[in-house]
């Protein structure tokens, strides 16, 4: 691994073409399968997706996006959002669990665990990707900031349901900029991806 | 009355005031979009409150400290009042904010123990949805207090509150209820609609932030509830959820034991509540003691109390269940642990178990074993006190078993324990058992030793051989074999007679040597004629029926096989027992198939010397003739065509066939001219057919139907006997009509005769044309002569020449020209002597017989008959006639030559000869170019005018037509 210096002078490793292909294929999925469990989510509530659920705005309060960040630090802006994504997604699964039942593994539970499987694999995946770009020991997870996130406002059916329902477009939208940020590090994913197209066209070429 | 005035000045105030002046800044705007309805019950409420404050100048007291009370989940208003009493109140209770009534009624109230009056009133709509103004007065017999002074009960609607909110927002109801939901939008937000389970509800506004719609007959909802959004054109404002679903109805409560101890209670949950969740689901109660439910609708208790009682209840009701019972009736066992097999043999093996439970060794048990084997379930049953092993019996040898078992109470029996974990065994093997052999003979002194291959529950272990041996009693000699287990056929060579051979086969195994199975050689029947019976299949099988042989004890072996299969024929056969007269052989194998011919022979005595006793032919299921006869040709035999065709192979046959059926193919259709009955008739002659090209079609059939059929084509010819038998038909029919033509003609000839030939009519003479023979004195008629001798130029004589009829025939003119003959010959004379241009000086007599000659030949022959008739004397010069010189001798050439030659040698006068001499004339020569010709006979009659004949020779001669024609004889 190279090392590389950032415009605030910091030097760090780069991360590995291979992890960094298997987080953005991750993300990926996530991002498809979040898709999946919000129109389920939808069917079974019987919400109109044309409406939007609290004015729009993000559960999580994350420093806006900016070229200004260095790669380290847009992955550890997103690890950090997606890490509280999982900690919301737990406590919506519990909450739902308890004030409507259920268990009977449906395919809007099952796709929920699935979502939240691999929203635990895309985790442990970023993690290693900062572990090789610090070079440095396992992160700890901050849960902090996730207890400090408010549950529904009234305590109401319906507005657990609007808070579950805006968990799971965060994950949905974090998911999505997960795999727009990995695919914005340019230097590593343009080689990787011009590695992989030139290995690709060498094999398929008839012998 | 302070309160009664100062409410009258209120009120007065308030008649004076506009609606619109009683409201605040921001209501005006809302007042615009009140509608008429609103705008109505507002008047009424200020003309009440009018009326009341005009008369409330007297008694009755008005209710004084009305106090309001809320229970927001009943939506119930609890109304307090004290004052007076009084037999009645009226009650009046409207929206504050729109002053819309809501409630306005006279009610009954009687004060409690601190006299103070009550009276509940249950709202539609959820009591937060607005505020309500309430007031109350008193009534009785024919007064009325004043109205108390309105107490208003908050909604959440009010400015303070100032988010979305919905009422109610989350309840629990029972499936077919009716609900009204109201939606408080945000301050400054805008209303859209309210939607339920996704439907969009109308609504009714209740305020300036309060919307209210009423969903009835609700059905059950999902586990998560039914939600009800209220929305702007956006986002989701706010919602509410509800639960709608029914009380608990369990059923079927049983309580038992296992232990002889403890007790153990199920139930069915029964319907669906529709209802989940921590806080909505059912809960259940056993003897007041709260159940877990982990395992299901279970509930234990720890020692058996011989009644239970069970409660259930969610938050739409409760519901309980009762049951009792002895513990010696609710036994339950419990499952038998290890299982093993202790002893195995090859038809039967032990099994031992224990029980978990050491209080079952005094309980009489009754158990059952479950075996399975090749997928085959049976149950063998055991009891005994304690019962803690079983023999199996009815096992086979080398085989594997998986075996199970359950108990229960003998005494009393409640119910199965459940089922212990399956075991699995295989038993030991034993000898096999005899095969079933049968012999082939494919001659008189060859063929094969088949025997089925011994099954599994047959062989009792793996086979390893078989051995056959063919022992000859009369050579006294045996020759044995030794063939792989996989082997089930051997040929086999005779050297002597079949009668004396025996085969012997045994099979050979791990665990010994099997019977042997004996038999004797069948007799080759291969050219001997069998009859053969037919045999009608059933929907089971072949049903087939025999008389026993006489003095017979033996058994049977009945074989069969396809009729039309080639060798070596696969073969099946089974062994009856002596004295049976019928049997069954089953269709429902693979081995039969429709449409194919089988051979059924019936052997006695097979294990002696096998003698076939019947034989019968059958199929299963017959078909259609697969193919057409082959070979079908059509010869002409005569007007006729014979068709001949081959029989169809027994394999295309395909059932028995009933005959053929003979088609004539008429374009796009069979037209059937023949049907055969009689399959061994393989010709058949179609008959009187006219010449044409034929297509015939043969179809064999059989009580399936018909085959596709074999066409054949044939053109005829034309018949020669009848092309002559024409000739002849046609020469008849035009001698017949000929012959009725010339008859018809006979009979009429003289219509005939009057048609085309009528008499010309004889000249009116002057004098005695009957004069006797000689020379006449024929004296012209005065005209006639002057005519002559007046024109001495004019050569009368050529004019008149008679031209001997054999000239005539000879002439080159021919006969049917159209130009008469008489004129002709005028022309001709007129030609030759004279210029075609008439003299001038011509007296008209003359003109007028010129001009006659010119233009008819009948005037030509009257002018001629009447100059000569007077002068039949040869006159000097000065005639004009110009006798014939000649008339016998024929002309030696052409007439014209002739003519002139006799013109030249006797001169215009001389010549003349008597007419006597005409019966030198031949009458076929003379009359022949006349014939028919008015000119001839005219010229005839006038030459036997002239000249007549005194023989009447002529006349006899030439009479023939004139008699035909005439009628005479």
């Amino acid at each position: 691994m190279a090392g590389m210096r950032t415009r605030s002078g910091r030097t760090f490793s780069g991360p590995s073409r291979t992890t960094l292909a298997r987080v953005d294929a991750i993300a990926l999925e996530l991002h498809h399968e979040c898709t999946l469990l919000l129109g389920l989510y939808r069917t079974k509530e019987s919400f109109s997706p044309e409406l939007t659920v609290g004015n729009g705005r993000p559960m999580l309060s994350m420093p806006p996006p900016s070229s200004q960040l260095s790669t380290r630090d847009k992955l550890w802006r997103l690890y950090s959002a997606l890490l509280q994504c999982r900690g919301l997604l737990v406590r919506a699964v519990t909450q739902e669990e308890e004030e409507f039942g259920g268990g009977e593994g449906g395919e809007y539970e099952s796709q929920r665990k699935t979502v939240r499987d691999r929203l635990g694999h895309l985790l442990d995946s970023m993690r290693r990707l900062l572990e090789e770009v610090e070079g440095a020991p396992a992160i700890t997870a901050n849960t902090e900031s996730i207890e400090q996130i408010d549950g529904p406002t009234s305590g109401g059916a319906f507005e657990l349901k609007l808070w579950i329902y805006r968990i799971f477009s965060e994950v949905e939208h974090w998911s999505r900029m997960t795999t727009a940020t990995l695919r914005s590090i340019p230097l590593v994913m343009s080689t990787a991806g011009g590695r992989r197209a030139g290995k690709r066209m060498r094999r398929g070429k008839p012998k | 009355m302070c309160f009664g005035r100062r409410n009258s000045n209120i009120k007065a105030a308030l008649s004076l005031l506009s609606p619109a002046d009683l409201l605040s800044q921001t209501d005006k705007l809302f007042l615009k979009h009140l509608t008429s309805s609103s705008m109505h019950h507002y008047l009424v409420v200020l003309l009440v409150l009018s009326l009341s404050s005009c008369q409330a100048s007297g008694p009755p007291v008005a209710p004084q400290q009305v106090g309001l009370e809320a229970d927001q989940d009943a939506q119930c208003l609890s109304i307090t009042w004290g004052g007076p009493n009084a037999p009645h109140y009226d009650i009046l209770i409207w929206r504050s904010e729109f002053m819309v009534t809501v409630f306005n009624e006279t009610v009954e109230a009687k004060p409690d123990a601190d006299g103070r009056f009550r009276w509940n009133w249950t709202s539609e709509e959820p009591l937060e949805c607005t505020s309500l103004s309430v007031t109350v007065r008193a009534r009785s017999a024919d007064e009325i207090s004043d109205w108390s002074r309105p107490e208003i009960l908050a909604g959440m609607d009010v400015p303070s509150k100032a988010h979305a909110q919905m009422y109610p927002s989350s309840r629990v109801v029972k499936v077919g209820s009716n609900t009204t939901f109201c939606c408080i939008i945000a301050e400054g937000d805008s209303f859209g609609m309210i939607s339920y389970h996704a439907r969009d509800m109308d609504f009714t506004r209740l305020s300036r932030r309060s919307y209210a719609t009423t969903r009835t007959n609700q059905g059950p909802s999902a586990t998560s509830g039914t939600n009800v959004v209220c929305s702007n054109s956006k986002t989701i404002v706010t919602g509410a959820v509800m639960f709608v679903g029914y009380p608990p109805q369990p059923s079927d409560l049983l309580c038992e034991t296992h232990d002889l101890r403890t007790a153990e209670c199920q139930w069915s949950a029964g319907p669906d509540t529709h209802l989940t969740g921590i806080k909505r689901r059912t809960y259940y109660a056993l003897n007041g003691r709260n159940c877990s439910l982990a395992g299901g609708m279970l509930c234990g208790l720890e020692e058996w109390e011989g009644s239970w009682t069970l409660e259930a209840w969610n938050q739409l009701g409760r519901a309980r269940l009762t049951d009792s019972a002895e513990m010696s009736h609710r036994v339950r066992p419990l499952s038998a642990l290890s299982l093993v097999a202790t002893v195995i043999h090859p038809w039967n093996a032990t099994l031992q178990w224990a029980w978990p439970n050491q209080t079952y060794a005094s309980l009489s048990l009754i158990c059952q074993v479950q075996l399975i084997s090749h997928w085959h379930p049976s149950t063998q049953t055991f009891t005994g006190a304690g019962l803690d092993r079983a023999v199996l019996s009815g096992l086979q040898p080398d085989e594997e078993y998986r075996c199970r078992i359950r108990c229960g109470s003998q005494r009393n029996f409640w119910k199965w324990s459940g089922w212990s974990p399956y075991l699995t065994f295989t038993t030991s093997m034993d000898r096999p058992d005899a095969p079933d052999v049968w012999v082939w003979m494919d001659s008189n002194s060859t063929g094969r030793i088949i025997w089925k291959p011994l099954t599994k529950r047959e062989s009792h272990g793996q086979l390893s051989s078989y051995e056959v041996t063919l022992w000859s009693s009369e050579e006294n000699r045996q020759r044995s074999h030794v063939l792989p287990q996989r082997t089930h056929s051997q040929a086999f060579s005779l050297g002597s007679p079949a009668a004396g051979v025996r085969v012997t086969i045994t099979a050979t195994n791990a665990a010994g040597v099997s019977p042997p199975a004996t038999l004797g050689i069948p007799d080759y029947l291969g050219d001997v004629e069998v009859s053969v019976s037919r045999a009608e299949a059933s929907q089971a099988g072949f049903p087939l029926s025999w008389t026993p042989p006489d003095n017979t004890s033996c058994d049977y072996l009945l074989e069969w096989h396809n009729t039309s299969c080639s060798q070596p024929c696969a073969l099946d056969w089974t062994r009856l027992p002596a004295g049976a007269t019928n049997t069954t052989i089953l269709s429902d194998t693979d081995w039969f198939q429709p449409g194919v011919r089988y051979t059924f022979s019936l052997y006695s005595c097979p294990s002696q010397h096998p003698t076939l006793h019947q034989r019968w032919e059958a199929y299963m299921q017959e078909q259609a003739p697969s193919r057409p006869s082959p070979h079908v040709s059509s010869n002409q035999q005569g007007s006729g065509v014979l068709l001949t065709w081959e029989e169809v192979l027994l394999e295309h046959q395909r059932g028995f066939l009933l005959g053929y059926r003979v088609y004539l193919a008429n374009a796009s259709r069979l037209s059937l001219i023949a049907n055969i009955t009689d399959p061994s008739q393989r010709n058949y002659t179609v008959t009187k057919l006219p010449v044409g090209s034929y297509k015939f079609t043969v179809k064999s059939y059989n009580s399936a139907g018909e085959d596709g059929g074999s066409p054949a084509f044939i053109s005829l010819d034309p018949y020669t006997d009848w092309l002559i038998l024409e000739i002849l038909v046609a020469l008849g029919t035009m001698a017949c009509f000929l012959a009725v033509v010339t008859t018809l003609c006979y009979r009429k000839r003289k219509w005939v005769k009057t048609a085309f030939y009528p008499d010309i009519p004889e000249p009116s003479l002057p004098g005695d044309w009957s004069m006797p023979q000689g020379t006449l004195d024929l004296k012209p008629s005065p005209h006639s002569m002057v005519h002559i001798l007046e024109n001495p130029e004019w050569d009368s004589k050529e004019a008149l020449v008679t031209v001997p009829e054999e000239e005539e025939e000879e002439g080159s003119a021919p006969a049917d020209t159209d130009e008469p003959s008489a004129l002709r010959y005028y022309n001709q004379v007129v030609d030759q002597g004279m210029p075609r241009q008439r003299p001038a000086h011509l007296p008209d007599s003359s003109a007028s017989s010129g001009s006659s000659v010119d233009s008819a030949r009948t005037d030509v022959t009257y002018t001629g008959i009447q100059a000569s008739a007077p002068a039949p004397q040869p006159q000097p010069p000065t005639g004009g006639y110009r006798p014939q010189m000649h008339p016998a001798s024929p002309p030696a050439s052409p007439p014209a030559s002739v003519e002139q030659e006799q013109v030249g040698a006797e001169g215009p006068f001389g010549g003349y000869k008597p007419q006597c001499s005409w019966k030198m004339e031949s009458p076929e020569e003379g009359l022949a170019p006349s014939l028919g010709s008015p000119t001839s006979v005219t010229s005839v009659t006038s030459s036997q005018f002239l000249l007549p004949d005194p023989d009447h020779q002529v006349k006899g001669q030439t009479s023939w037509f004139h008699s035909l024609l005439s009628g005479k004889p």
